[in-house]
């Protein structure tokens, strides 16, 4: 997946009330772009299917290994 | 004892003293205060000191004790508070220039609990701006390790892990997303227990990340650690994802006895090919053998995916953080430390459907975590790839490959943040003299709701090793 380039970002940023400039807007594209190049890839198979729960949700009856 | 002495008592030790009126609350409240008088001009590890409180504090449970009305291992014992747990009347400023002026008008829950302990809350402890876990972003200055001042105390609970290996409180709490409990306990020395998520409120915390957040203590050792969550932990009305389970008596849960325990090596985060320092790696082993000489049955084990899990942390802390309170990015760009607005406007704009992916992703990794959990009863590994790295002054993101190198040490920790469960770090050696003698940690993770085993191995280890009883040069 190619970077996207300091124009991209600015233009998302603007897309969500953020005017960002440089030097932070190039700072900003090394960041976003590492984060979507790792998460691009990660290839699970049938990862589509799960369904994206956050929580473990508190038990009551669970009790600690006391 | 001399009151100079009394800062380097375990919380536990102290707590004897304290039964038993050798040493009364304000007399340890007073050795703490001169001490931070000292000391913490080079540590910088308070943001507040609540001199004047505590010293009153400590006079009340001084009067309690001395009616017979004794409440437990904390009464009277001192502790420090990260800066993003509420205290009444204090100000609470999450390490930032936004939060400056922010009181609040009641306690958080952790709190109340520390006090229905008889604990004594001596100050609100500095920390990564937001607790974004960047060590030098806190608007009050970077707190620095007590083992060299020239590094990093571990973030983003900078200051609990500065404070407490510093002698400068006797028992810390910190707020771990990320592993910003476990990284200060690493980096530091210390015993540091990040709770099963749901185990212990966060009402009258600034959250950070609303469903990976957690608050445990920043312990010296493995009892004190367990007589800190023990008064903390349970549930909360005013936190609806605390659970019911009832809170057991860590303390008292402290065996020693691991015989028998089935122990997993987690393979994927033992692999020098993630960048693992080969002293880390090989104090972790030793530390593995040590849990197989105490009886343990130990085998190696595979996540899958745990080599990946800094970016999916990465991804969903970073875009909840910045939906609790957007208005600041916009409105007071220029209050938040630089590398804190990069990090934010980073989050803004991080798509939906890599969010989405990312919590997908996260139900597997914690599918992955509690099938293998179900095979063992606890999961070790470093807690982090290397000793604490020098604080580094420089501003901004050098470059994508660095940013993508953040991404991967975060994987050591980000297991149990996805999943919930309980994870632990421990001290499990040192660096070489000549590379500075730097503490290297080991971390125990176990079932949801289970830090009693988590807490029961790390103390048998405790016992076994000469670890905790090494004093920082400070």
């Amino acid at each position: 997946m190619p970077d996207l380039s300091n124009e991209e970002i600015h233009a998302l940023g603007r897309s969500v009330g953020l005017d960002i400039q440089e030097p932070e807007l190039t700072q900003v594209g090394y960041s976003l772009n590492a984060i979507l190049e790792a998460m691009a890839g990660i290839d699970v198979p049938g990862a589509n299917s799960v369904e994206p729960l956050p929580l473990i949700l508190p038990n009551p009856e669970v009790q600690d290994e006391s | 004892m001399n009151p100079n002495e009394i800062p380097y008592l375990s919380a536990t030790e102290l707590g004897g003293h304290i039964a038993s009126k050798e040493i009364s609350p304000l007399e340890a409240v007073d050795a703490y205060l001169s001490r931070i008088g000292e000391v913490d001009s080079k540590l910088n590890a308070y943001i507040t000191v609540c001199a004047d409180q505590a010293r009153a504090e400590a006079r009340q449970a001084g009067e309690e004790i001395a009616r017979g009305e004794y409440r437990g291992p904390l009464h009277g014992i001192p502790v420090g508070v990260k800066d993003q747990i509420y205290v009444k009347g204090v100000r609470n400023s999450d390490g930032s220039k936004i939060r400056d002026d922010f009181v609040p008008d009641f306690d958080a829950t952790v709190v109340a609990n520390l006090r229905r302990a008889g604990a004594v809350i001596l100050g609100k402890l500095n920390m990564s701006e937001f607790a974004m876990g960047d060590p030098i972003s806190s608007y009050y200055g970077a707190a620095h390790n007590p083992w060299d001042l020239e590094r990093n105390p571990g973030t983003s609970s900078t200051g609990s892990g500065a404070a407490t290996a510093g002698f400068l409180c006797a028992t810390s709490l910190g707020e771990d997303t990320g592993g910003s409990i476990r990284g200060p306990a690493a980096n530091c020395g210390l015993v540091g227990i990040r709770p099963t998520w749901g185990r212990v409120s966060r009402y009258g915390v600034d959250g950070a990340c609303w469903s990976v957040d957690t608050i445990g203590p920043i312990s010296r050792t493995v009892t004190d650690c367990a007589a800190t969550i023990g008064a903390i932990a349970g549930y909360d009305p005013n936190d609806p994802y605390t659970g019911r389970a009832p809170v057991p008596d860590y303390r008292a849960a402290l065996t020693g006895n691991i015989r028998g325990l089935k122990v997993g090596v987690v393979k994927e985060l033992m692999d020098p090919a993630l960048g693992l320092d080969s002293q880390t790696r090989e104090a972790v082993e030793a530390a593995i053998q040590v849990l197989a000489e105490l009886g343990a049955e130990v085998r190696e084990v595979s996540l899958p995916l745990a080599q990946q899990t800094g970016a999916i942390v990465r991804t969903i802390t970073h875009t909840e953080r910045v939906s609790l309170r957007p208005e600041w990015l916009r409105e007071r760009p220029q209050d938040y430390h630089v590398n804190t607005r990069i990090a934010f406007m980073t989050g803004n704009l991080i798509p939906g459907q890599v969010y989405y992916k990312a919590q997908k992703l996260r139900a597997i990794v914690r599918r992955q975590v509690l099938d293998l959990l179900d095979e063992v009863d606890v999961l070790v590994q470093p807690t982090s790839s290397a000793p604490a790295g020098k604080l580094d002054f420089t501003t901004g993101v050098a470059s994508k490959e660095s940013a993508a190198q953040a991404l991967v040490e975060g994987s050591y920790r980000g297991p149990y943040s996805l999943s919930g469960a309980p994870a632990l770090s421990i001290p499990c050696g040192y660096t070489r003299e000549g590379d500075g003698a730097l503490p290297l940690a080991l971390q125990i993770a176990g079932r949801p709701y289970a830090e009693v085993t988590v807490l029961n191995v790390a103390y048998a280890y405790e016992q076994a090793t000469p670890w905790h009883n090494r004093r920082p040069p400070i």
